[in-house]
């Protein structure tokens, strides 16, 4: 695959395109979207976490003084989102539109009311009667494989949804020869993924040409319209998905909720537009949760602090259902496949399950498992380290992978990294501030520590990738079509949706190195299925990767087309032209030119100026699927925490990025994911935690409780690039936009059990659970 | 996320204000900045029938006399907490004021709002306590006092009485030979707290001639300590034994623990935070000396 020929653009620090409608406020966002004479719909919610249900009663609603229609499973028939996997290990579920027969967690949708008013909606939703039967609740992963209770589907052996395992080598072999075995178990606490912006749907039906228009605030556009067309057996090409302005996603809108497909139902049943509007209350208890793992591993190392093998037992507390598109079986899959990491060893052998419990279902969020297999990954090299008595950073340039490509433990092939360059960048980096952290170990009431954490992600990974897990996205390739106007302006139809990526000023940035215009000039448009191009949309790190793929091979078919145009004017030869400043010229003589706007008018509009043979029209298309095992990142992050003992406040001092993502489009883009990843693992690594009680009633259901990161708890973040191109993917780039959030709970637990010298094995780390581990130093 | 139906009434002035009051009985709320009670609304948690907007009402300023200084029950918190007579006389107060919410919060926000709201751990109602405040309360029938040990029944329940309006709150002012301070642990900068405590210390030379401690986190109300208090009296500002004085506080309360923060670690919170205000209320008195 072909770089950029003569980078001008990609690369530079362009101001994104897109801040000038997001900031003066001209963004349109799914709420400020409204339909003549569109109905508001209110849910009616589960408030016990688990319960037969004995009937619905709305008639109360016959005295609320207003209009109003009320919808429940009966009326829906058997309409619900399947996210199963082929696996003979799984267990088969559904989830239902609306709850039918069960509530299964508390949140879950029961009933949809509707009124002309979204006020008079939500008054509306608080006069049906939900008569229910409760059942035992299944609370915790311990009471998921406890026999005694009930499962939460009927027809189920017990409540573990899916259990596998993958391995490779001969770990006997490496337990046999071990010097040291170091056995922990770790864990990390439920989280919500909380966007800027909640979740929300607007539908209305066109009974002129039957289509079906439905907007949403999804990342995935095409993949919401495919399953609209399956659950609700509409023909695709009648159903248009609109992601208008989306203020987040961070994978919390990367499935198909319920709601999705609600909406757009009541639209055709009610023949009006119907418009939902998730609010925070709703979001946080009932869009999807993430992080709740229990890690047990077991390290087998030699006497001289090489790491022979690994064997690890991975709980997921998935909830209630299996989201779609990514399922059950994809959170704690993930752990399984990439606890490896970016260490050199031979045996491994994990087992891995997901286990159904009455809480909200586990989705995708910014990092997908990632964050929590990082942090037990990195938490037990810490602890190994400390065990053999060696230096933590030391100890991993021990272990490191250093030759590429590099085929794992499990065969997964790694590209060309800077693992072992980026540890000893951090080293230099780190030099005083463990200095200060060694020498604060005298004072027993304010101490300083430094923690790091070393990793991998595999990114951009393509189609193979989804076929081995067998899991309903079933593919991962981004398209784009690429087209100039008359005039030498350029539009991109990117079958990606930006919600925060910069990708109107990066495609853009692409569009015009291959095209030879300026940026400003490529309109990137996206986020509408009835004018892109189908794709997978936005997760999974493949923006820049795989999208900047599709955009640039897709322009350099159209450059190249351009090229043999002016060469036919110049008198010349194709590859004798040169694309770049709006203009078509000899490599040899610069002077001796055709501007590219009156090449694109001889192409459009002046047909009889082209080459001999040469058919009209300026747009080209391409789908830029990943390679089978993705392209691998690589990051080192690092923490400095200041703690007050007596009272268990922490302080995070210094937070440092050394990362490699390879070609990076545009610095300053880049800068901010990977400080937007840092600040929501900070959110993990001290604060974020959803609560429930022992009935799995949720604790932390506003802003109040549920506590988000706030500019005073931020450090300023340091980040520094290596960059190591890549060969798998066109411009070089690597996927890079959930890095951030990865590292920053196991750079912050390491930091922790550096500064009070014990093992920190759970998140989050905040005041309370710091007090406690400083217990020792209080001579309690 | 939407509040339930109500009324608004934009009261002219406070005869106009206490008298939809008293015609709104239970179902009425008055509301100035709206940092509290709009949430509260919002999450349907609070469903007021009638909302009376006392914005516009003559309750806006900050005076003083030789004995007391009387805050109206709408002055903002960015606005008194700037004003530097209270520094001067009432620095525990100042340090509180810097403790509530976001500077959004602080320039809406009002202190009679805040007192009224009676939240069991912000910082304004502690900071009453431990001063002696006084609330001024104004209805139908008159004027009365209540002192703010008084005031402050339960969490979210004070001793106004439907159709009674707070209008101002009023502070005695100190001997000159005073200083206090006020200082808190929450999670996030500018949420409530954990915990709380302030500290006021009346003083000649260098012995603690009589003291104030109170604290938020351990009850539904913030609490002082009377026994405490007389230990420190005759203790001097360079040795007023603050480690044992912030060991008594922790053993004298029993908080409950919350998904947030455990019993213990919230007495422990209050055992350091005493010794803290403590001393730091003796540092500014030597150093205003």
């Amino acid at each position: 695959m072909t770089r950029a020929e003569n980078p001008r653009h990609i690369g530079a620090r362009v101001l994104r395109f897109e801040d000038v409608r997001l900031l003066s406020g001209a963004a349109r966002y799914l709420d400020d979207i409204t339909r003549p004479n569109m109905l508001h719909m209110s849910m009616v919610r589960a408030q016990v976490a688990h319960a037969t249900i004995l009937g619905i009663d709305s008639s109360a609603l016959a005295d609320a003084g207003f209009p109003t229609q009320v919808f429940t499973a009966d009326d829906l028939g058997s309409l619900s989102i399947k996210a199963h996997q082929d696996y003979p290990q799984m267990q088969y579920s559904e989830q239902p539109i609306l709850a039918s027969g069960k509530m299964r967690f508390v949140g879950e949708p029961v009933a949809a009311v509707l009124a002309d008013d979204p006020y008079k909606a939500e008054d509306a939703s608080e006069l049906v009667f939900v008569d229910y039967d409760p059942l035992p609740v299944v609370g915790t992963m311990d009471q998921a494989r406890d026999a005694s209770l009930p499962t939460l589907f009927d027809g189920w052996k017990s409540n573990v949804i899916v259990e596998r395992e993958m391995k490779g080598g001969d770990l006997d072999k490496a337990r046999a020869e071990a010097a040291h075995i170091i056995r922990r178990t770790y864990s990390t606490q439920r989280q919500a993924g909380v966007p800027m912006e909640g979740r929300g749907v607007v539908a209305e039906y066109n009974p002129a040409d039957r289509v079906l228009t439905v907007w949403s605030s999804t990342q995935f556009p095409h993949i919401v319209r495919t399953c609209l067309s399956e659950v609700l057996n509409w023909p695709e090409s009648r159903l248009r998905v609109i992601a208008p302005d989306v203020g987040g996603g961070f994978g919390v809108k990367g499935q198909v909720y319920p709601e999705e497909i609600l909406v757009p139902w009541l639209a055709v049943k009610t023949g009006r537009p119907v418009k939902w509007v998730e609010d925070r209350r709703e979001h946080l208890m009932a869009s999807i949760h993430a992080r709740d793992h229990r890690h047990v591993l077991e390290a087998y190392v030699s006497a001289e602090g090489r790491l022979l093998g690994l064997k690890a037992d991975v709980t997921v507390d998935n909830g209630a259902y299996s989201t779609y598109p990514f399922t059950s079986a994809g959170e704690p899959g993930m752990v399984g496949k990439v606890l490896p990491g970016p260490y050199d060893f031979q045996a491994y052998h994990a087992v891995y399950r997901a286990v159904a419990t009455n809480k909200c279902s586990i989705g995708t969020y910014r990092g997908v498992a990632r964050p929590s297999a990082v942090f037990s990954q990195e938490r037990l090299m810490d602890d190994i380290a400390e065990e053999l008595g060696l230096d933590p950073i030391e100890f991993r340039l021990k272990n490191i992978i250093r030759e590429f490509p590099y085929k794992n433990v499990l065969g997964f092939s790694y590209d060309k990294g800077s693992y072992a360059e980026s540890l000893e960048k951090m080293r230099e980096l780190l030099a005083a501030d463990r200095t200060e952290a060694e020498a604060s170990k005298v004072s027993t009431t304010r101490r300083v520590g430094v923690g790091i954490a070393c990793f991998i992600e595999q990114t951009a990974h393509g189609t193979p990738d989804f076929i081995r897990r067998r899991v309903p996205i079933e593919t991962g390739y981004i398209a784009a079509r690429v087209e100039m106007e008359p005039d030498g302006q350029a539009i991109v139809d990117l079958g990606m949706q930006n919600h925060g990526q910069g990708l109107e000023t990066t495609m853009a940035q692409v569009a015009a190195d291959a095209l030879g215009i300026d940026p400003k000039d490529v309109f990137v448009r996206h986020g509408d299925t009835l004018m892109t191009p189908y794709s997978v949309g936005t997760w999974g790190s493949r923006g820049a990767a795989l999208g900047g793929g599709a955009v640039h091979t897709a322009a350099t078919q159209l450059a190249d087309k351009l090229r043999a145009i002016a060469a036919h004017l110049l008198q010349a030869k194709a590859e004798d032209i040169v694309l770049g400043g709006g203009k078509a010229s000899l490599k040899a003589d610069a002077g001796r030119f055709v501007e590219i706007r009156k090449l694109a008018r001889i192409a459009l509009r002046n047909a009889d100026q082209m080459p001999e043979g040469m058919t009209p029209g300026l747009e080209a298309s391409f789908s830029q699927d990943g390679p089978a095992d993705g392209t691998y990142s690589n990051a080192v992050h690092a923490a400095v925490v200041e703690i007050d003992v007596p009272t268990g406040k922490m302080k995070l001092r210094r937070f440092v990025v050394v990362e490699d993502c390879g070609v990076v489009l545009n610095p300053m883009i880049a800068d901010g994911q990977v400080r937007g990843g840092v600040v929501q693992g900070i959110g993990s690594a001290m604060l974020e935690h959803f609560v429930y009680d022992a009935e799995c009633q949720p604790l932390t259901t506003s802003f109040a409780d549920y506590l988000m990161p706030q500019a005073p708890e931020i450090p300023n973040i340091e980040v520094h690039h290596i960059v190591t191109p890549t060969s798998l993917t066109p411009l070089g780039a690597k996927g890079m936009g959930e890095g951030g959030a990865i590292g920053p709970a196991a750079a912050i637990a390491n930091a922790v059990a550096d500064a009070l010298d014990v093992q920190v094995t759970s998140t989050p780390l905040n005041g309370n659970a710091v007090w406690r581990l400083s217990a020792a130093l209080r001579g309690e | 996320m939407r509040p339930a139906s109500f009324e608004y009434h934009k009261a002219v002035d406070i005869e106009d204000a206490v008298r939809l009051l008293a015609e709104f009985g239970e179902e009425g709320r008055p509301i100035a900045g709206g940092q509290s009670l709009v949430p509260m609304m919002n999450l349907r948690l609070a469903r007021p029938g009638h909302l009376v907007d006392i914005n516009a009402l003559p309750m806006t300023d900050i005076e003083f006399d030789d004995r007391t200084m009387r805050i109206g029950a709408l002055v903002r918190h960015e606005e008194y907490g700037r004003d530097p007579r209270i520094g001067k006389h009432f620095p525990a107060l100042l340090d509180a004021v810097h403790w509530i919410g976001h500077p959004t919060i602080r320039r809406h926000g009002s202190i009679g709002g805040s007192l009224s709201h009676a939240d069991p751990t912000a910082e304004l109602p502690a900071a009453a306590i431990l001063y002696d405040a006084s609330m001024v309360v104004r209805s139908l029938g008159g004027e009365r006092r209540i002192a703010a040990v008084d005031f402050f029944e339960s969490a979210y329940v004070t001793t106004l009485e439907p159709g009674e309006l707070l209008v101002a709150v009023e502070f005695p002012i100190p001997p000159r030979s005073s200083a206090g301070s006020f200082m808190e642990i929450g999670e996030r900068v500018g949420d409530f707290a954990i915990a709380s405590v302030g500290a006021h210390l009346e003083f000649e030379q260098a012995t603690i001639t009589r003291a104030a401690l109170v604290c938020c986190g351990a009850d539904l109300v913030a609490i002082r300590a009377p026994e405490i208090e007389a230990f420190l009296v005759g203790k001097t500002l360079d040795a007023p034994q603050a480690v044992e004085v912030g060991r008594r506080f922790a053993a004298m309360v029993d908080p409950s623990g919350d998904h947030i923060a455990s019993a213990d670690y919230k007495r422990a919170l209050i055992g350091e935070l005493t010794r803290r205000a403590v001393e730091a209320a003796c540092a500014r008195a030597i150093e205003s000396k």
